[in-house]
Order: C-alpha cells, then sequence, then structure tokens
C-alpha cells in the first residue's frame, strides 16, 4: 500500500494539565452511543459508536451447526465473527480475513460465552458477526459491548450484559480509553470487557510496560468506563423494551374489547346444556354484569403468550 | 443452508396471484422504486463512504486509495476497482468465507456500469503515464439484503464516489508525494442502475426480497446521464423477446432519470 499522507503520531499525547489530545480527563471516556434492533434481518442486532467506531453487531441463532462435527450433544456453541470493512482503517485493509481478525473473535468469544446459558440449546449455534464500520482504537472492546447488547436484543437469556473497554498507559500516566492515537503511540495498552453482574472480567489483554500499581489503577479505571458503558447499554434496552410494551398494551386492549363482546355466547351455551331452570331469565343479564372486570383477566392472557411466542 | 433458501410454492403462487391482479406484495406500483436514503461521510478514515438505504436494503460503500502502475493498455489512465462483501448478519442466507458467485456478480454488474459508463474521468487520476495512477477501491458492503443489491449497490458506490476527497500528488524523485491538497475524484457523467423482475409475464421494477427469492428472472442495465444504456446483465432463468427489451429499456431510461432527479447526488461533491 502506497499512501500518500502518512499518520503522524504526536510526541506528546497528555499536557501539563493533564489533558488529552481531545481534551479529555485522564479517567474520562469518550462518547458512548449505542442502539439496538438495528438490522432487520437478523434475529438481534446492535450499533455501537464508541468515540469514531462505528460498529454493527448481528445475531443468529441458536439455529443449525454448520460443519456439522462442530456440534456438541450437551450444549450449544457461541461463534464469533469480527470483521473490519476494507475502508475502516487508514491504509485500506486486504478484504481477506487476518490473523489477528480471527484472534480477536476468539477472545470475544470466551468473552461473552461466561453471560450465556449454552446448556440450553444443545447441537446448536448461536453466531455473532461483528463488522467494524470506522475504527478508532479500541475495536475490540467496543465490539463486546456491541455483540453482548446484539444477544440481548436476539431475547437470549443472559447472566449480564459485558461492557468493554480499554486503559493504557501514555506520557506515563495511566488513561482510561485509549483512542486511536493514544493506542498507537502510548506505552501500553490493556484491552477489558467486565461482567457487569459481578464486575468479573472476562476479557483482558495486555500489551507494554506497568508496574502492578500502575496496573491496579488501571484496572479501577476499567471498572469505572464499563460501569458507564453499562448505564447506556441499559438505558438502550430500556428505550426498545418500553416501546414494544407501549405496543402490547395498545394490543391488549384491542383484544379485550372483541372478547367482551364474545363473552355472551358460550355463557349461553353453558345454560343450555347443563340446564339450570331454577334460574329465572331475567338474572342472566345481572349476572353477566356483576363477573365484568372478572373476565377482562383471563382476556389479558392469551394475549400476553402470544407476545411472548413472537 | 437455511431455510429461506427453500421458498414454498405457496409463497410463489401468493406473489403471482397478487402481480396477477396488478398488484406487488408491498403495495407498490409495478415501476415504482423503494425509498432511498442516503447519508455520506460517516466514516471518517475513508476518502469517501456513504450509508444507503433503498427499502430495508442497507448497504455502507466506502473509498480508499493506492498508487500504483497503470495497466499497459492504457498507461495514462488510472484505475477503479468494485468489491463486494455480503456481511452474513445481512440475511440468514449469507454465510461467512470468501464472496460468493452472488457477490461477485453484484461486484462485477456495479463495476461496468461504472466503467463503462464514461463516469469517472480516469485520465485525471494519472500522476505519471506508464508509472503512477492513482487505484481506486470501491468496496460495498451489504448490512441487510431486502432485495436488488445491484441498485442498491450502485447507488451507494456512486454516492461514495461522489463525496470522495482525494489527496493531491506531485512527482518527486519519481515517487508520488503529497502535495497538501485535496480534490474530488473527477466525474463525468453519474450512471445508475435499474433492475427489472420478471415472474412469468409480469414484469416490475426494484424487487423485494419475497418477490425476488420467487423471480423467474430479472434484468438490469445501467443508465448515463445522456440517457444512454451503458450495461445490462441478464439474470435468472427467464428469457425476454425482442420486444420486452426495447420496451423496457426504454422505461429504463425514463425511471432513471427520475430517479437520478430525485436523488440529487452531486450533492455530495465535497467542497475544497
Amino acid at each position: 500500500m502506497t499512501v500518500l499522507i502518512p499518520e503522524e503520531y504526536p510526541k506528546t499525547l497528555i499536557d501539563k494539565n493533564d489533558k488529552r489530545l481531545d481534551g479529555r480527563a485522564l479517567d474520562e471516556l469518550r462518547p458512548f452511543k449505542c442502539k439496538i434492533g438495528v438490522l432487520n434481518n437478523a434475529h438481534g442486532s446492535a450499533y455501537v459508536e464508541h468515540g469514531n467506531n462505528k460498529i454493527y453487531a448481528g445475531v443468529y441463532g441458536p439455529r443449525e451447526v454448520h460443519p456439522r462435527h462442530l456440534a456438541r450433544p450437551d450444549r450449544g456453541i457461541l461463534r464469533v465473527h469480527y470483521r473490519m470493512s476494507t475502508y475502516s482503517v487508514h491504509d485500506r485493509k486486504s478484504p481477506a480475513p487476518n490473523r489477528r481478525e480471527r484472534e480477536i473473535s476468539k477472545i470475544i468469544e470466551d468473552s461473552l460465552s461466561p453471560t450465556l446459558f449454552l446448556e440450553l440449546y444443545p447441537n446448536s449455534a448461536i453466531e455473532v458477526y461483528i463488522q467494524i464500520v470506522a475504527a478508532d482504537g479500541g475495536t475490540r472492546c467496543a465490539s463486546t459491548s456491541a455483540a453482548s447488547l446484539a444477544l440481548a436484543d436476539a431475547g437470549l437469556p443472559m447472566k449480564s450484559l459485558v461492557a468493554g473497554v480499554a486503559a493504557g498507559k501514555a506520557d506515563g500516566k495511566i488513561i482510561l480509553d485509549c483512542g486511536d492515537l493514544e493506542d498507537k503511540a502510548g506505552s501500553a495498552d490493556v484491552p477489558a470487557a467486565v461482567r457487569m453482574i459481578d464486575e468479573e472480567f472476562t476479557l483482558l489483554q495486555f500489551d507494554g510496560e506497568m508496574t502492578p500499581e500502575e496496573l491496579e489503577t488501571s484496572i479501577k479505571y476499567i471498572k469505572k468506563g464499563a460501569r458507564e458503558i453499562f448505564a447506556v447499554q441499559t438505558a438502550a434496552i430500556k428505550e426498545k423494551f418500553d416501546r414494544i410494551r407501549q405496543e402490547t398494551d395498545a394490543e391488549n386492549k384491542i383484544v379485550e374489547k372483541q372478547i367482551k363482546k364474545e363473552e355472551p355466547k358460550p355463557a349461553e351455551k353453558v345454560e343450555e346444556k347443563k340446564e339450570e331452570p331454577k334460574k329465572p331469565v331475567s338474572e342472566t343479564p345481572v349476572k353477566s354484569a356483576e363477573p365484568k372486570p372478572e373476565p377482562e383477566k383471563p382476556a389479558e392472557k392469551p394475549a400476553e403468550k402470544k407476545e411472548e411466542t413472537k | 443452508m437455511d431455510a429461506p433458501q427453500v421458498v414454498s410454492t405457496i409463497q410463489r403462487k401468493y406473489v403471482l396471484d397478487l402481480l396477477k391482479q396488478g398488484k406487488r406484495i408491498d403495495g407498490r406500483g409495478f415501476l415504482d422504486f423503494r425509498e432511498v436514503k442516503i447519508t455520506p461521510n460517516l466514516v471518517p478514515k475513508a476518502e469517501g463512504s456513504a450509508d444507503v438505504r433503498l427499502g430495508e436494503t442497507f448497504i455502507i460503500t466506502g473509498i480508499k486509495y493506492d498508487i500504483g502502475t497503470p495497466f499497459s493498455d492504457s498507461p495514462d489512465q488510472g484505475v477503479a476497482t468494485c468489491m463486494t462483501e455480503f456481511v452474513p448478519f445481512a440475511s440468514p442466507m449469507f454465510e461467512t468465507g470468501p464472496p460468493s458467485i452472488k457477490a461477485v456478480e453484484v461486484a462485477r454488474v456495479i463495476d461496468r456500469g461504472i466503467r463503462h459508463g464514461d463516469c469517472i474521468q480516469y485520465k485525471k487520476l494519472c500522476i505519471k503515464a506508464g508509472e503512477l495512477v492513482y487505484i481506486i477501491f470501491i468496496d460495498v458492503y451489504v448490512m441487510n439484503h431486502a432485495g436488488n443489491l445491484i441498485d442498491a449497490g450502485a447507488i451507494s458506490a456512486v454516492a461514495a464516489l461522489i463525496s470522495t476527497k482525494l489527496p493531491t500528488a506531485k512527482v518527486v524523485d519519481g515517487k508520488a508525494v503529497w502535495d497538501g491538497g485535496y480534490m474530488p475524484i473527477p466525474i463525468n457523467q453519474i450512471p445508475l442502475s435499474i433492475t427489472f423482475g420478471r415472474i412469468e409475464d409480469h414484469i416490475f421494477v426494484d424487487p423485494v426480497i419475497d418477490e425476488e427469492l420467487v423471480l423467474d428472472g430479472r434484468l438490469s442495465l445501467a443508465i448515463n446521464e445522456k440517457g444512454q444504456i451503458t450495461s445490462m446483465q441478464k439474470g435468472g432463468q427467464a428469457t425476454w423477446t425482442e420486444e420486452e427489451i426495447i420496451k423496457y429499456s426504454k422505461i429504463a431510461v425514463e425511471k432513471v432519470n427520475e430517479l437520478r432527479a430525485k436523488l440529487n447526488l452531486r450533492q455530495y461533491i465535497p467542497k475544497i
């Protein structure tokens, strides 16, 4: 690849006032945005913008395993495919998958598996596809956050969401959430992902030089960043399911009305069959009027079940 | 591998019955395109890019460049090549692995529409004749497949090309060096593509996925701004009569002109 404008790395990444290149404080996260249900065909999907990273994740499954010999009779398998678009980086990436992509796919797989109940899906596969549209440092962490959201959007039972963020070291100082230049020009990088239910680490890598004390600070920063990301992730899921709840509430109301109209018919049939002559005919309308609030409850239940099966 | 590839006779009959009544599965007229939405320049590190939605079909195309040697039969011309990747989450029918034959066909058809449509001024992409030219990569990523990838891909490829900002070069010691400036990719004509789907004798524009799966065949045409046909591709096993080819090539020119006016793609030319 010949590129006219080579990437340049600044000599200093942090100024005297502990401000970073983009004006962030040492322990400040880049802007994090996300949305779920962004791809129509996938069973679950999510879009994440973490700084200038733009990432789509899509989930299919549980579905049949191909090739068949990978299927396990006692549990399902999770397969993650992390891919970068050719134009997502400064020097065009070759369209063929490379070793880096395969490794990252593997570590994301290991990071998400501990949040799923794979034993529920014997002989099946859950497939997660991650496409990096724009890369800006820390794609594996942002991908983990996105993939976790996509799995949740697919409606799979999960123990927890996973939030990914990196810490690093630049100009001798520990920083949270390395940007692209800090990643490339910094002296250490700790990509990590945290399972939010117990704040245990499900993804952890390290490149560079740090003392154990510096690592401790990094881990504290990572947990702080992960909590902030988790808050946005949760809000994204709530936003979608609040919308669904409102829609189903509206649907339920229509069902109630329909059933109310049909209600007298089975009552009449019961009367005919069992023949209860002791009760005068005039009583029946009174009867049907009194328990009116009650039939509403059974009316709601079938409607809810319908939603679940969808 | 997945169920959607097996389409039931019932589904085909349903689509066909509607067509016989002059209706389509999504309520469109036979010659209506779905709504197009374009977001240019969404990828900071690409020289150009576009997010294009044709109904629920969703494509992101990015432009990258390289400096390389020209082909020996056109030593004073740059090169543009198109690649298509079907991202596996775009459809349950897509699989991981090298591009499928369908992905290659889409890329080739888009490529030919651009190459033979007098679109890019290749001579302006030459830095030093016979030695240094720009090689433009048009990489089309299908993110959600809801039918008619050729037309959606063509729109996204052209939109991304138009939005591109290329660094300009000068020659120093036989090497290309950035001279500090930028230029848009010089473009003459904007080619656009139109695809007709066919089931028996019913012919319609912009097939949606449910129609595409039961098509007998399709015919794609690329049309330039002069109203000339610049490339064609017949797909599927259906056969076309002389009258049909003439009739639909005329309709194609008309519909593409409408679409081109509506999209107004030149608004995405970067200001430099």
